[in-house]
């Protein structure tokens, strides 16, 4: 409803972009588990500057996570295994969600399971509550009945999660892919099939880290997600060639931490970006990026994202 | 009520070597930067350097308004790379300093007696909470402080300056070259039966092994006792929850709480030490 409204009165701000109906300000947004639930970075920025917030992984019920340690800094970037911890969708809606609602920023709500039918119960919840703006499906949950491989790790069972929440919800479906796969291009066209408005890539790259003077894992669940400026690149080549491969938007994470880092996804063809880990880092991250988006533009004269995303040039190359 | 923290960039005033490998930090920051509570801590970084990547939890070691600034006094001890850099970071540097950040102590009216226990560089919480001023305001009638000052050996008793003169002042050296020679929970441990279970408020700040030994000696009294505990952190704002710890949340369940959030100061009783064992 509320972004069909916005749809007309939205003035098209030169940073304004349409990701499947879903109007933002401008494409940058944070990415999950790294905000919070946007209360938590409110001293530091003005949440109404966000193109979206997108909050903390939410389960049916919640979870508690992983036993410490749970994070450990790595070479220009870092690993965490906090195990999705979080309040649980009803407690979100309750607890959370109604500070955001005094934003006027669009909220996205990330969501994982266990099992499809988790995923479909969690979106139905989402779906009845006031300033849910739209679905961001994490994939890489491990399916308890498939002997713990992430739903993402598969093209159907991948497809089958997005159809699921698809037939589940009016809002839109961006599916949040997993990089811990051969061919990522099949798990985008997979649930571009099944329904997704846009997918988001990458989530963290799976690794490790041991101490050697105790000749332990440095993290007790042994392995974690690895983010940072060290995934940049991968992230960047992904985004690349899922944009070659799909119709639908691709939303391009993984290791922005500057203006700059943000445009080369643009450039490359994302249709916005999400900002984590660079929030730990420095609080006021997304505003700084949002500044140095625009300040590039006026540069080179461009006067709309759609002259911007997607116009790299690789004639010669 | 904590004032709203902030990202200031701070001014390296003075860095002075006190003991070897530990070093005072003397930042001057915008007079907007609030107030910090006794036992709230900063995360600082070095905006000049592309790593480290994540910026480091610091104690607040002592704060003071003068005209035009605030100033910000660190105690650290270099344990890696992050701050190794910062004990040799130059008068005039900046650093990022976000905070103050975290739940400090509280003292309940009733309490008679503090007994300040610290291992090394868990004095500096300590001593500002002492310096500030709370703990002896005129209300607290006739309150008594005690501190119980452990280290290595007597010249990594650092910070002992800003508790002589203030209170009662115990000592503890592995060495025996100041005080004590032994753990200080063992020097505790030793004066503990003095102290009226009732009235009396243990707060504490040192290395896991002493939390855990201060866990055990006072498992059998009543004596309330609250401890600053450190984990590897990110974000510092609760955002993360990669600093948690697990606590007892009753009827045998584990709960884990954000260290930088929900602490760093928790009752000792509620720290489960190890949920696979004890859990
Ligand atoms: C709330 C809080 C307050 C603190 N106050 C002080 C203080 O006043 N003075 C001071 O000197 N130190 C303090 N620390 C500890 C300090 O944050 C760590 O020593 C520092 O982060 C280590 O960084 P590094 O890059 O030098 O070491 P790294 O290279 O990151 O690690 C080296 C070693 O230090 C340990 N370590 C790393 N981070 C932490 C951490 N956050 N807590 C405990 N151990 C860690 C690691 O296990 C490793 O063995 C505090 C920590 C917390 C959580
Ligand atoms: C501490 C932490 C927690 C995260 N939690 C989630 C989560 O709950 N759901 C999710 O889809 N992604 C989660 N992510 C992945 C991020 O949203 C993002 O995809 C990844 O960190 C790469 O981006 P970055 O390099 O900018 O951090 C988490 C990342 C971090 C560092
Ligand atoms: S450091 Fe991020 S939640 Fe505590």
């Amino acid at each position: 409803m509320e972004i069909e409204a916005d749809k007309k009165t939205v003035v098209p701000g030169r940073l304004a972009v349409d990701i499947c109906g879903l109007v933002l300000k401008n494409p940058v947004m944070t990415a999950s588990g790294t905000f919070g639930y946007g209360e938590e970075y409110a001293p530091f920025c003005d949440l109404n500057r966000l193109g979206a917030i997108v909050v903390k992984g939410l389960s049916l019920e919640p979870r508690q996570g992983n036993p410490p340690p749970r994070i450990m800094e790595t070479c220009c970037g870092m690993l965490n295994a906090v195990g999705l911890q979080n309040v649980g969708v009803r407690a979100f809606i309750a607890e959370k969600l109604p500070f955001l609602r005094q934003f006027n920023v669009k909220v996205i709500a990330n969501i994982f399971g266990e099992t499809i039918d988790e995923y479909r119960r969690v979106t139905e919840i989402l779906t009845r509550a006031a300033g849910v703006h739209a679905i961001e499906v994490n994939i890489s949950c491990p399916n308890v009945k498939k002997g713990g491989v992430a739903f993402g790790a598969y093209p159907d069972a991948a497809a089958a999660v997005t159809e699921m929440v698809r037939g589940e919800t009016d809002l839109p479906v961006i599916v949040k892919l997993t990089p811990n796969v051969t061919d990522i291009t099949e798990i985008a066209r997979a649930v571009e099939s099944a329904g997704a408005d846009a997918v988001s890539l990458i989530n963290t790259l799976t690794g490790m880290s041991v101490d050697i003077e105790r000749r332990r894992p440095h993290l007790a669940n042994v392995t974690g997600g690895l983010s940072g400026p060290a995934v940049k690149p991968v992230a960047l080549r992904m985004v690349w060639q899922v944009v070659r491969s799909v119709k639908i938007p691709v939303i391009g994470i993984g290791g922005i931490m500057t203006a700059d880092d943000a445009l080369e996804f643009l450039i490359t063809g994302a249709s916005a970006v999400q900002i984590g880990t660079a929030n730990f880092i420095h609080p006021a991250a997304t505003m700084e990026i949002i500044d140095g988006i625009e300040d590039y533009m006026i540069r080179h004269r461009i006067g709309c994202m759609k002259d911007l995303i997607g116009s790299l040039q690789t004639d010669g190359c | 009520m904590a004032e709203k923290p902030s990202v200031a960039i701070g001014q390296v005033m003075e860095n002075r070597s006190v003991a070897p490998g530990h070093f005072l930090l003397t930042i001057q920051l915008p007079l907007s930067f609030a107030t910090p509570i006794p036992g709230q801590f900063v995360m600082i970084r070095d905006p000049e350097r592309g790593e480290p990547l994540l910026p480091r939890p610091i104690s607040v070691y002592d704060f003071q308004r003068e005209e035009g600034h605030a100033i910000l006094n660190l105690l650290c001890r270099v344990v890696g790379r992050g701050t190794s850099l910062f004990s040799r970071l130059n008068r005039g540097s900046t650093l990022t300093v976000l905070g103050p950040l975290g739940r400090g102590f509280t003292i309940d009216p009733d309490v008679r007696q503090v007994l300040l226990v610290a291992g090394g560089v868990g004095a500096a919480p300590l001593a500002f909470l002492l310096q500030e001023g709370s703990l002896l305001k005129p209300d607290s009638g006739k309150r008594k402080v005690t501190a119980y000052l452990g280290a290595g050996t007597s010249e990594l008793l650092t910070g002992l300056d800003r508790f002589q003169g203030f209170c009662d002042l115990r000592a503890a050296t592995d060495d025996g070259s100041c005080g004590y020679c032994g753990p200080v929970t063992e020097l505790l441990a030793i004066d503990l039966g003095g102290y009226d279970a009732k009235s009396t408020l243990i707060l504490a700040c040192g290395p896991a092994a002493m939390i855990r030994s201060l866990d055990l000696l006072l498992r059998d009294t009543r004596i309330r006792c609250q401890v600053s505990l450190e984990e590897r952190m990110a974000c510092g704002v609760g955002a993360c929850q990669g600093c948690v710890v697990a606590i007892k949340e009753g009827e045998g369940r584990i709960g884990y709480r954000m260290v930088c959030k929900d602490g760093p100061v928790f009752d000792i009783g509620e720290i489960l030490w190890n949920p696979s064992v004890d859990g």
